[in-house]
């Protein structure tokens, strides 16, 4: 069997594994559908524009942030319950784990934000729907680089459960509220100081969301350096986290233990 | 006495061990209020509404308060599920007072959680009487026993299946807090959300809470409707968690 039929089976594995946790998917889909179902539809009576037009798209990209992070529960509680023993002991390389998770990691994002999605382009007619299919590979990168944030976290919390939640919900806040899921540009630059709105505007989130909103739901024509900002912005973040996570197995390998 | 406060103290002490959550807790509260509170406030266009960021800074109290009091019926699920709950049931202590117990560690909790999150939010509204204060404070605890014993309630499919009741009273929670008055108050609902709003124990919650710290009478629910209707959930709940408590026999575990 060779290093990359290895590769893809880990990441199989725990891409199935994503789905087939039940309380979360209780958890996300009963989130993400009731803000876009509920949330935003009631916030459209109390605000100043078409806010359901506005947040349904950043729904989708919200779904694909969540669910990328929990690539480091994943990788946490391999390290806390000792599966990541296992996986060191299988013929693959500690690359190979690596590539495996975030691959993995990126895959059931993509596919549960593929889902909310479909749901969005239901309650919200798209105007260029064949402009999303332009936008997945682009998303896949981010959910890779979110994912890398996670494996990174899980790395650095190492066993300590209360730790590793502590700083996914601190990156979770941080990285939502500083962007532009929520609320448009304009808004931000009125109010936050001008370093934060550098921020908010260099937030792959934010690069997303608006990307989703203008090429998949507006119809507008697609701008490459929109795309390009994605992936300089995403990248970056699967590469310390791979890293992080790398340091941790080799770690692991070398004294037993983290 | 000494007993119960030795076993509130005994779960307590691994909360603030350190006090990761309670900080947390604040932290996110603090950037929920000043960043996306601020902001989604300037977005919001109804008069009825006020001041939208202290609209929200109340309902977020009125949040964490469930995810305490949830949490609190989480915590014996917990419990049964990694034995300390046989251990506590083998006490030579009555289950009336072990009840005690437990929900006196929720109120502690909710202290901690909500202590500062509510000053800050009283702060921001200001000109509150003392009376005022009070009641806000006492609609908030009897909401948080109210879900603590609604969650000790459905603790029973817990010990068919651990992961299923995670999945119900998580998914439940979400839904509980959307289709209520948390985050909007009820005239901006549709008519058919606004049917489900009204059988959240959240939406009494949040509204009498809000009478109680000055905002329009006309934009909430009618204050005795929400009185009777979270003293009904507090009693109702808190009596079938102890009735619950009372037929459990040692050995109980969740699967």
């Amino acid at each position: 069997m060779t290093e990359l039929l290895r590769i893809l089976r880990l990441a199989r594995n725990d891409f199935s594994y994503f789905f087939r946790t039940k309380w979360l998917m209780a958890i996300l889909l009963s989130l993400h559908l009731s803000d876009m179902l509920v949330v935003a539809l009631v916030y459209k009576n109390l605000m100043r524009f078409d806010y359901f037009q506005f947040f349904v798209p950043a729904v989708v990209i919200m779904g694909l942030f969540v669910a990328a992070l929990d690539t480091g529960r994943r990788i946490w509680l391999a390290f806390r319950e000792g599966v990541i023993q296992y996986y060191l002991s299988l013929p693959i390389s500690v690359h190979g784990i690596v590539t495996a998770y975030l691959l993995a990691g990126g895959l059931a994002a993509i596919v549960y934000s593929t889902s909310l999605l479909l749901i969005a382009l239901v309650v919200l007619p798209a105007q260029a729907v064949w402009n999303t299919l332009i936008l997945l590979p682009f998303l896949f990168i981010l959910a890779m680089g979110l994912a890398g944030i996670s494996a990174a976290l899980a790395a650095l919390a190492s066993t300590h459960g209360e730790y590793f939640f502590a700083y996914q919900q601190i990156v979770q806040i941080l990285l939502l509220t500083l962007s532009t899921v929520f609320y448009p540009m304009e808004y931000v630059q009125n109010y936050l100081p001008q370093f934060l709105v550098g921020v908010v505007s260099a937030n792959p989130l934010s690069l997303a969301a608006d990307a989703m909103r203008q090429y998949a739901f507006a119809g507008n024509a697609i701008q490459p350096l929109l795309l390009f900002n994605i992936l300089v912005t995403s990248i970056p973040f699967t590469l310390i986290g791979a890293t992080a996570y790398l340091t941790a197995l080799h770690a692991i390998q070398t004294k037993g233990k983290l | 006495m000494l007993n119960v406060i030795r076993l509130v103290w005994f779960d307590l002490k691994q909360e603030l061990r350190p006090p990761v959550w309670i900080v947390m807790e604040w932290f996110t509260f603090t950037i929920q209020l000043f960043i996306y509170g601020a902001l989604i406030s300037q977005l919001v266009n109804a008069p009825e509404v006020g001041n939208y960021q202290q609209f929200y800074a109340v309902g977020f109290i009125v949040m964490m308060t469930f995810e305490v009091g949830s949490h609190t019926g989480r915590h014996f699920v917990e419990h049964a599920h990694e034995g300390l709950l046989p251990y506590f049931l083998s006490l030579p202590i009555s289950r009336a007072r072990l009840f005690l117990a437990i929900t006196l560690q929720g109120g502690a909790e909710l202290t901690l959680m909500i202590g500062v999150p509510l000053a800050i939010t009283l702060a921001m509204i200001g000109n509150l009487t003392v009376i005022s204060i009070a009641a806000a404070v006492a609609t908030l605890f009897c909401l948080g026993f109210g879900v603590a014993g609604l969650m000790l309630g459905l603790s029973f499919i817990a010990f068919k299946s651990s992961d299923m009741y995670t999945a119900i009273v998580t998914g439940l929670s979400t839904i509980m807090v959307r289709f209520s008055t948390v985050l909007y108050p009820l005239i901006f609902l549709p008519p058919n959300y606004r049917t489900v709003a009204i059988m959240s124990p959240l939406t009494y919650g949040s509204d009498l809470v809000r009478l109680f710290l000055g905002f329009d009478p006309s934009i909430l629910l009618n204050p005795t409707y929400a009185v009777a209707v979270l003293v009904a959930l507090a009693v109702s709940t808190l009596g079938l968690g102890m009735l619950l408590l009372q037929r459990l026999v040692e050995g109980v575990k969740s699967g």
